[in-house]
């Protein structure tokens, strides 16, 4: 079953992703996410526009175009530092935030 | 929020965002290709693989609907921002914001005020239907070296114009009378104007209540009707709706009222006609020319105006062409001396405003100059506050800001500022309107409508957001270019504060030599005022006149009796000293000008002298001077033909010979010779800043009617009451013009001097003030900054002379260089003035030293306070700052 993404966690995906494979365009953002997800996020690809909107305006990420492997063109978004940092944050909050989920169902008899 | 997203949202759409929307469309499209390469790898046909995208792409426009949205949220989002923290850190500052805002609102408020007016004037449209297309029509004469708007059409030479010139829609004649008007029991002095059956349709104008003036009523015996102004109807009918059931008395004469014109249609004012009747502001009445038969076939008299309407695609220059032709076809019916009448077609808009227009822009310069000023200090202040806050700004950009909100919070700033001074200038010029009045110099037409109307507070807007952008713009600019490498190297902000302070005191430099502009126009206006004032009128100014008009009741013989009497009883009062009376008194702007030929001198048919007639005492009572020969005397008889003429007469015509005893002829008559029996001082007569003409005064030794002056050793206030307490017992419905000295008719004719060189000198004055106030902020500034240094240079031995001398000739520098460059920018800015100046060079050297002397001294004079504060410094205390 497909799964609902909580709000404000894409940002959180995206700017993990663009840390860990470097500068990458929308495609293939959608595309890591998909496979991470063992296709269980099976969005639409179009979706994630809002987030890269977002986390570009807020200084986050920066965007240039250029040529992809096979000489297509795409717009290449690369993580700033003041991203960096806000994805420590963002990660930081997401494992408290999760943790004290985690915690909550266990207690579930 | 989500309501208000999308509205705004659609609004960013609306105004476009282009680049931002082909960069998503490239976006998709290149994520959709990517995405159809996928599948096409994996072996799917071209086709498949297209659809296969576009299901694992979903919705192209949803996705694209929800970019923009982002976008928008996001501005808001920052937008919201930027103004609570703007006004956080402006709360936080209040001396900063309030000294900021009120600058700006001083430059803000002078341009509104002003720029009401120039609305009113010249920018709102007259009352009268596309008033483009209408002109005035004049038939010049160029023997007479006279102006062209003294030439109205004679009567005759109109309505062959009217008949036979295809050019023009509607043509119209008119004149101008003052009348005793009594009605409802009331009666006082009015300005009417005696038009044909046409003018209302000429001019587009419809009364709001019955009808118009027609051909029909120009007919003779169909004349006695009138058409009242909306003012008149409220003031004397107290808005009657009967009112078209009603009649008024001109000078004794019954006129049925048939019609009432609606507010704002009071033409023509004073200002209207160059030549037109000037003591009344506005037209109150209109009555049927009703020209008779023998009128209608004149070409020697004019009603004095005509006014046409442009036929449409008809220009000017065409319509001239076609009247100067008939003009010259015309021209050969006229008296043979006298001909060589033509043609001129002259912009109705252009003559109403024309004369003032120069004036408006000039003062509009002048406020813009003043509100240049106001930023640059605005600017100057928020660079100040900039390095201060150098640390606060730098770490933010340290920390991730980009350096595009950073400007964007500055200028957000800025634009708090400049509302907020955009609101104060709104009241100042409110305030300033509502002292216009007193002020009006009387040729501004519509000055008292000048009002702060829709396009004037859209100016406002306008301006308020201009100005916060200039004042924005440097210190945004400035903390922009923040080296972060440079900044975290050196410990605190002086890096950075030195680039500023050059900024700065090149703004200073700058707005002292506007500065220096603005006084020296101001100082040679100022000159020009004081030399109109110290103008040799060459009449006392304590005399009172009065214009009195006795109606057709009385009979010329009934008229000279009454004013025998008159004369009679002013002459008893105790500490009255003479009375004397004149048909045209000096500045009422009444001439009478005539030709003549001097026996023994090279006539030319040109020449022309002011006549007028005057009782025997009237030199006395006006203070006019004898000269040579004598006054008339009490028994002067009609055949002795005696005349007397002024200095100037007597200087050009009788050269080297004497006077008295010369012959003066009229022109067109050289048979009866009148004989020269005195010369008198010169008057000036038309206008204080022009030299007396020659002029020509006859006894008149059967007044009957205009202005007499009365020379008394009594209070001008209680002699008028006594004057008017008089007129009253000899005839009750008399009213009695305006009784005044010779004093208040000078100040009436340089009220429009009064005028110009007082808001220019408030306009200087405050510019000097913004700029003193710019040269203390800075050097306060700069000194606070410079604490460390001054400290140290005292600790080293410097003296506090030394350190005093240091601020003080930092500000001597700016100042001088602002002087020099000031100086040479008024050297041809002044040009612009020449034509406003009077009895003073625009490169008058005692206007360019006070400048120079004002600004050095009240330059160093702000400086001084900051010096001593930097001078006065504990050393100790400043090493340890910072």
């Amino acid at each position: 079953m497909p799964i609902q993404i909580l709000q404000g966690t894409l940002d959180l995906m995206i700017l993990r992703t663009l840390a860990t494979m470097g500068p990458q365009h929308a495609y293939g953002i959608a595309n890591r996410l998909q496979q991470v997800s063992d296709d269980a996020l099976n969005l639409n690809q179009g979706t994630i526009y809002p987030a890269l909107v977002r986390i570009e305006q807020r200084g986050w990420t920066r965007a240039s175009w250029g040529k992809t492997e096979n000489g297509r063109e795409a717009k290449y978004y690369t993580i700033t530092r003041a991203g960096l940092r806000a994805l420590n944050e963002e990660t930081e909050r997401w494992r408290q935030m999760s943790g004290v989920v985690e915690k909550l169902l266990a207690e579930e008899p | 929020m989500v309501h208000l997203r999308k509205i705004v949202a659609k609004l960013r759409n609306l105004f476009g965002n282009k680049r931002a929307e082909e960069d998503l469309a490239r976006e998709v499209a290149s994520h959709l290709t990517l995405l159809v390469d996928d599948f096409e790898r994996r072996g799917m046909s071209p086709e498949e693989a297209r659809l296969a995208a576009q299901r694992a792409y979903g919705g192209v426009e949803q996705a694209k609907q929800a970019h923009r949205d982002e976008r928008s949220l996001l501005w808001i989002e920052q937008t919201m921002q930027d103004l609570r923290y703007g006004l956080r850190t402006l709360s936080k500052s209040p001396g900063f914001t309030l000294t900021a805002a009120l600058t700006l609102a001083l430059g803000i408020g002078a341009c509104t005020a002003i720029f009401s007016l120039v609305n009113a004037v010249l920018i709102r449209s007259l009352p009268y239907g596309d008033p483009s297309r209408l002109v005035y029509l004049y038939t010049p004469n160029p023997q007479f070296k006279l102006p062209v708007e003294m030439f109205g059409p004679a009567y005759a030479d109109f309505y062959d114009l009217k008949r036979d010139s295809h050019s023009f829609q509607k043509m119209t004649a008119f004149g101008q009378s003052v009348f005793s008007l009594a009605a409802q029991g009331a009666s006082e002095r009015v300005s009417a104007a005696r038009v044909d059956g046409d003018f209302f349709r000429t001019f587009q104008s419809a009364p709001e209540l019955g009808r118009e003036i027609s051909p029909g009523d120009n007919q003779l015996g169909h004349e006695k009707v009138a058409v009242i102004s909306h003012a008149l109807w409220q003031s004397m009918f107290g808005s009657a709706a009967d009112v078209l059931h009603r009649s008024l008395l001109l000078d004794g004469k019954n006129y049925q009222i048939v019609g009432v014109m609606p507010q704002g249609f009071e033409y023509p004012h004073s200002t209207d006609l160059a030549y037109g009747e000037p003591q009344y502001q506005t037209t109150q009445v209109w009555i049927p020319l009703a020209l008779t038969p023998h009128e209608l076939a004149d070409r020697d008299n004019t009603s004095g105006n005509a006014v046409a309407r442009l036929r449409p695609g008809v220009s000017i220059a065409e319509a001239q062409a076609e009247m100067a032709a008939i003009m010259t076809r015309l021209d050969k019916l006229h008296d043979p001396q006298m001909r060589g009448w033509g043609a001129s077609v002259k912009n109705f808009v252009d003559s109403t405003v024309g004369h003032v227009r120069s004036l408006l822009w000039l003062l509009l310069c002048a406020v813009s100059i003043v509100l240049w000023i106001a930023c640059g200090n605005a600017a100057n202040l928020l660079l100040a506050r900039a390095a201060s806050r150098m640390r606060e700004l730098g770490v933010r950009v340290a920390l991730g800001a980009g350096r595009s909100r950073i400007t964007r919070q500055l200028l957000t700033e800025a634009l708090l500022i400049g509302v907020a001074a955009g609101a104060i200038g709104i009241g100042l010029a409110f305030a300033f309107l509502r002292l216009l009045p007193l002020l009006d110099p009387g040729n501004i037409p519509r000055l008292r409508e000048a009002s702060l109307d829709t396009r004037v507070l859209l100016f406002t807007v306008a301006v308020s957001l201009l100005t916060s952008v200039l004042t924005g713009i440097l210190p945004a600019l400035a903390v922009s270019r923040i080296n972060l490498t440079d900044f975290l190297a050196a410990t605190g902000s002086r890096s950075v504060a030195g680039a500023h302070t050059r900024l700065q005191s090149g703004l200073i430099v700058v707005e002292s030599a506007l500065v220096v502009v603005l006084l020296a126009s101001a100082g040679l206006f100022l000159r020009s005022y004081i030399n109109v004032e110290s103008v040799n009128t060459g009449f006392s100014q304590s005399t009172v006149t009065l214009n009195i008009g006795l109606d057709p009741r009385y009979t010329h013989p009934q008229a000279v009796a009454f004013f025998r009497n008159l004369f009679a009883r002013l002459q008893a009062l105790p500490g009255v000293e003479t009375v004397g009376a004149v048909n045209d008194l000096p500045l009422s702007n009444s001439e009478d000008l005539r030709m003549f030929a001097v026996d023994g001198y090279p006539n030319q048919i040109s020449q022309l002298a002011e006549g007028r007639w005057v009782t025997p005492n009237y030199f006395r009572a006006m203070s006019i001077p004898l000269i040579a020969g004598r006054l008339f005397t009490a028994d002067e008889k009609p055949e002795s033909q005696s005349i007397i003429i002024n200095q100037s007469f007597a200087r050009k015509y009788f050269a080297g010979r004497n006077p008295i005893g010369g012959r003066v002829s009229r022109q067109d008559d050289h048979t009866r010779w009148s004989i020269v029996v005195g010369v008198i001082g010169d008057v000036r007569h038309n206008s204080l800043e022009e030299a007396a003409e020659p002029q020509i005064y006859h006894p008149d030794m059967e007044f009957g009617g205009g202005y007499i002056a009365v020379r008394s050793s009594l209070p001008a206030k209680p002699l008028a009451a006594t004057i008017r307490t008089i007129l009253h017992s000899l005839d009750p419905n008399l009213a009695a013009g305006n009784i005044q000295t010779m004093g208040d008719l000078e100040s009436e004719a340089s009220a429009p001097r009064r005028f110009q060189t007082s808001l220019l000198t408030v306009f200087a004055a405050i510019a000097l003030f913004l700029a003193l106030v710019g040269l203390y902020g800075l050097m306060a500034y700069s000194a606070s900054r410079r604490t460390r240094e001054v400290g140290i240079r005292m600790a080293l031995g410097a003296q506090r002379s030394d350190v005093l001398m240091l601020v003080l000739k930092r500000a001597a520098l700016l100042l001088a260089l602002g002087l020099v460059t000031g100086l040479v920018a008024s050297w041809f800015a002044t040009r612009a003035i020449q034509a406003f100046l009077f009895g003073v060079g625009r490169h008058d050297p005692i206007t360019i030293l006070s400048v120079c002397a004002l600004l050095a001294v009240s330059g160093l004079i702000a400086a001084i306070i900051p010096a001593c504060r930097a001078a006065s410094i504990d050393p100790m205390q400043a090493l340890r700052t910072e």
